[in-house]
């Protein structure tokens, strides 16, 4: 691919531009980078001793539990997202469109509020207390989230929308002649999905996995609500609790590292498993779902989206209706509302707008040089969002102070958090486009501006709306960076649900959520409408 | 240019207006980073500013975090004033340096036992860490210090919170230090074994357990039984003033108090704010809204708390909370409390 661009644009040519561009994506991951500056800094002023001390009293249990609950929240997003996934792609039954977007919805639901909602339902007075105490008798003792399944449930409902989104994506692409072939040959349903679909689905899996990881790695809601000591609570309890700093960048350091080693593992394992992708099978129509299959499935995906999206909507509802009657939604609502909204907007934009040099310069040289740059742009998602945000005010503070003080530092933290998302959407996009097109185009006469603008972002503009929407989602759900970041007296509305829910005021955390459910809707259709035009035409 | 999308501008004008820091949301009214709930605080602000006329802005959120934000920031913090729940965090700011003194005429009348020597932060309000005891069960009569709580047979029967929680951290710290850190090892090691790691993270809920009758007893601060008793006055719990007697301890206070930002260019109206909270108005309203106790020599308590005075408090320096916390921390951790 790169020999024959530039045999035919010269290698000078070719040469000067690509160094521009790798600036500026150097750039883009250098600043990205600065958090990890501040974490490696401050670790170096750790001495022997107390790294040792660290070791000893901590390291093994917050090893323990991050991975395990790494592992079980995986297995947990695979059984939920790929089941889902197989039978949306495989069986035309009615109300699948319907059970596409039940899938997803989740998304719209923040770990903490998850986790806040299922802790007020399994209380003695709430919905699911009163049913388990009626089912089982007043005796039996009322289950308790407060452990590492509580957390892998809570995560799993949370995070099980990305494995579906692109088992679904992956399955739908793939060609069912394989499936065919062992149907004549005598395999059941079940040896299809294990001996075919599933190795095939590998990549896809592996790409989703690597999302819900990463947010097990990096999610600070859940886990401290639920008080489960992984990196990320350990990490915000030696900051906040003892002002610890150095204790608390050896930690995160190891946790990078972690999270690094997953990463490139996770690349590695994809790298090798591209085989599945078959542009040009027929497009077939699905096979009718029987009835018993009908209810089967609505049964599964019923009792998915009741408990990871109907359970959560419906207390939001409830509480928020009284927070309506009782006149609680006022001004000072809207006003969380709105700098939720202009902080999600601007920061998805920037974070799409760096992305891209990056991303494109990988797409264009896929040498060492760009992967690294590729898998360094990540550092924000492996860092934890208190430490960036740490990291940022000390580095604002102490280089840049004229920019401090306004929503600068707080968009920084964002972009740079979630930049990774952006970086892989449009990484994938441009994966799929010939260069040749580029070419043609400047062949034309059109200049690499016009080429850029004219040709190649209209091609992608699916993946750059998919990063858009991707990062606009999790910055309107980020939560420890806008605590430690926001400008003075600025509340978003997850600062809001978090105030609120520690002060136990249900009737105020209630009608926050349901707000950002609400804000997420309409980018979620702008999602799912690139995603169907991209797997039809696919 | 003509290829440039319309879409661009947008974003540029809203990268130029982030990078800005014209879109500043402090206005020339007061800045409080606050550490306490907003819903005691409010109505006592709300009151302040209508009849000063001065406005003020809260910044909400945990009281260590902002107490970091503004060690971090320096003389570039937006704050004019600190409050927080804890006297720990206050005498900790204070000596990191980031707190000025007041006009001791300001502060004179508050009780010297709950503010700083230097007069960098005074106390507020004042809060007991008692025992709620559920008035039906085998221990209603029998336990009288925080060290029964220890007592195997309590087994399952124990509410406390979980070991983050700042009142917790600071009943331990005063206990340590009045009873020896020996003893308190050994207590804390009871409470874990009584507990079996089902701990709580809000007092409210241990008051409601023990009313209910799953718990016999838990370590609760004083105002929570009676917000309690407001919706259920019937509620079978009483409270217990722990450590009382000749050779007892005490019972531990704390109070939530409020600093001067060192970097404020607001002092005289930051001042005016502090002795509106500390004059006898402001200071009924704080033992009205909440039921605790007025810190001002000379303002009654709710008459149904115990009166301060009536009972013994634990001998231990307010200021003690912030010099000691990281030894409690470590003994937390070593006990490996949940």
């Amino acid at each position: 691919m790169a020999s024959s661009f530039l045999s035919f644009t010269g290698p000078l040519r070719a040469g000067r531009r690509f160094t521009s561009l790798g600036g500026l994506a150097t750039t883009v991951v250098l600043l990205a980078a600065m958090p990890l500056l501040y974490v490696i800094y401050n670790s170096l002023q750790l001495s022997a001793n107390e790294w040792l001390r660290l070791w000893s009293s901590r390291l093994p249990e917050l090893l323990w539990n991050t991975l395990s609950l790494a592992v079980l929240v995986a297995i947990g997003c695979v059984l939920l997202g790929v089941s889902s996934a197989w039978w949306i792609a495989r069986r035309d039954f009615p109300g699948r469109k319907l059970a596409t977007w039940l899938m997803i919805l989740p998304l719209t639901v923040p770990t903490y509020v998850f986790a806040h909602i299922y802790t007020t339902l399994l209380e003695e007075d709430g919905w699911l207390g009163q049913l388990w105490l009626g089912v089982f008798g007043e005796t039996t003792p009322l289950p308790d989230l407060y452990n590492i399944w509580g957390v892998t449930l809570i995560l799993s409902l949370a995070g099980f929308s990305y494995v579906f989104l692109l088992a679904r994506a992956a399955l739908s692409q793939s060609t069912r002649s394989l499936e065919e072939a062992a149907r004549i040959q005598g395999a059941s349903t079940l040896e299809v999905f294990w001996r075919i679909n599933l190795p095939l689905l590998r990549p896809a899996i592996a790409a989703g996995l690597a999302v819900v990881v990463l947010h097990v790695l990096s999610d600070f809601g859940a886990v401290s609500m639920l008080r489960f000591q992984t990196f990320t609570l350990s990490i915000y309890l030696q900051m906040s609790g003892r002002f610890d700093y150095q204790a608390a960048a050896g930690l995160s350091l190891i946790l990078v590292m972690l999270s690094l080693t997953f990463l490139v593992l996770e690349r590695f394992f994809r790298s090798r498993q591209r085989y599945y992708s078959a542009r040009h099978s027929r497009q077939q129509p699905l096979r009718r779902a029987t009835r018993l299959e009908t209810s089967l499935i609505w049964l599964w995906l019923g009792l998915i989206t009741l408990l990871a999206f109907g359970l959560p909507l419906a207390w939001m509802l409830s509480w928020s209706w009284q927070a309506w009657a009782g006149n609680l939604i006022d001004a000072e609502f809207w006003g969380y509302a709105g700098n939720s909204l202009m902080v999600a907007v601007i920061a998805a934009t920037l974070a799409v707008i760096a992305a891209f040099p990056v991303a494109f310069y990988n797409a264009r040289k896929r040498s060492v040089g760009s992967q690294t740059l590729l898998q360094f742009s990540s550092v924000g998602f492996v860092l934890p969002g208190p430490v960036i945000a740490l990291g940022i005010l000390s580095l604002l503070l102490a280089q840049l102070p004229f920019l401090y003080g306004g929503l600068a530092a707080l968009l920084i933290a964002l972009v740079i958090r979630f930049l990774p998302l952006a970086v892989q959407s449009q990484d994938a996009a441009l994966a799929q486009l010939t260069p040749s097109v580029e070419q043609a185009s400047r062949s034309l006469g059109a200049g690499p501006l016009e080429t850029l603008w004219r040709v190649i972002l209209p091609m992608i503009r699916g993946g750059m709306a998919t990063a858009w929407v991707l990062v606009f989602i999790d910055t309107l759900k980020e939560l420890p960076a806008t605590l430690i970041l926001r400008p003075t007296g600025f509340d978003t509305l997850p600062v809001r649900i978090w105030i609120e829910a520690s002060e136990e005021m249900l009737e105020l955390a209630a009608p926050a959520a349901l707000m950002l459910v609400i804000g997420t809707l309409p980018v979620l259709w702008i999602m799912m409408k690139n995603h169907t035009v991209k797997t039809e035409s696919g | 240019m003509k290829y440039i999308p319309s879409t661009l501008l947008p974003s540029l004008l809203a990268l130029i207006l982030s990078i800005s820091p014209l879109v500043s949301f402090a206005d020339d009214s007061l800045i409080i980073y606050s550490g306490r709930s907003d819903k005691f605080v409010k109505p006592v602000i709300a009151e302040f500013t209508q009849q000063t006329g001065i406005k003020v802005t809260l910044h909400t959120g945990k009281s260590t975090a902002l107490l970091n934000k503004l060690r971090i920031e320096g003389a570039r913090t937006d704050a004019d004033l600190f409050l927080s729940n804890d006297a720990g965090n206050l005498q900790r700011g204070s000596d990191w340096g980031l707190f000025r003194a007041m006009t001791p005429s300001l502060v004179a009348p508050i009780d010297k036992r709950y503010r700083a020597a230097d007069d960098t932060w005074v106390g507020l309000s004042a809060r007991a860490r008692v025992l709620v005891v559920n008035t039906q069960g085998p221990w209603a009569d029998k336990l009288n210090s925080v060290f029964d709580l220890a007592d195997p047979a309590l087994d399952s029967k124990l509410g406390i919170t979980n070991s983050t929680n700042g009142s917790y951290i600071a009943g331990v710290t005063v206990y340590m230090l009045a009873a020896g850190k020996d003893k308190t090892r050994q207590w804390l090691q009871g409470m874990k074994a009584n507990v079996h790691g089902k701990v709580f993270n809000k007092h409210r809920q241990i008051v409601k357990a023990v009313a209910s009758g799953k718990l016999q007893a838990g370590l609760v601060n004083h105002y929570y039984i009676y917000r309690h008793l407001d919706k259920y006055p019937d509620a079978p719990i009483k409270i217990v003033l722990p450590d009382q007697g000749k050779d007892g301890m005490g019972v531990a206070w704390n109070v939530a108090g409020i600093a001067i930002s060192k970097h404020t260019a607001k002092a005289a109206l930051a001042e005016k704010l502090v002795a509106f909270l500390t004059s006898p108005t402001g200071q009924k309203q704080f033992a009205e809204v909440n039921r605790e106790y007025p810190v001002r020599t000379g303002i009654a308590a709710s008459p149904v708390i115990p009166a301060a005075g009536s009972y013994r408090v634990a001998d231990v320096p307010m200021s003690a909370l912030g010099k000691q916390r990281d030894a409690t921390l470590d003994l937390i951790e070593e006990v490996g409390m949940p």
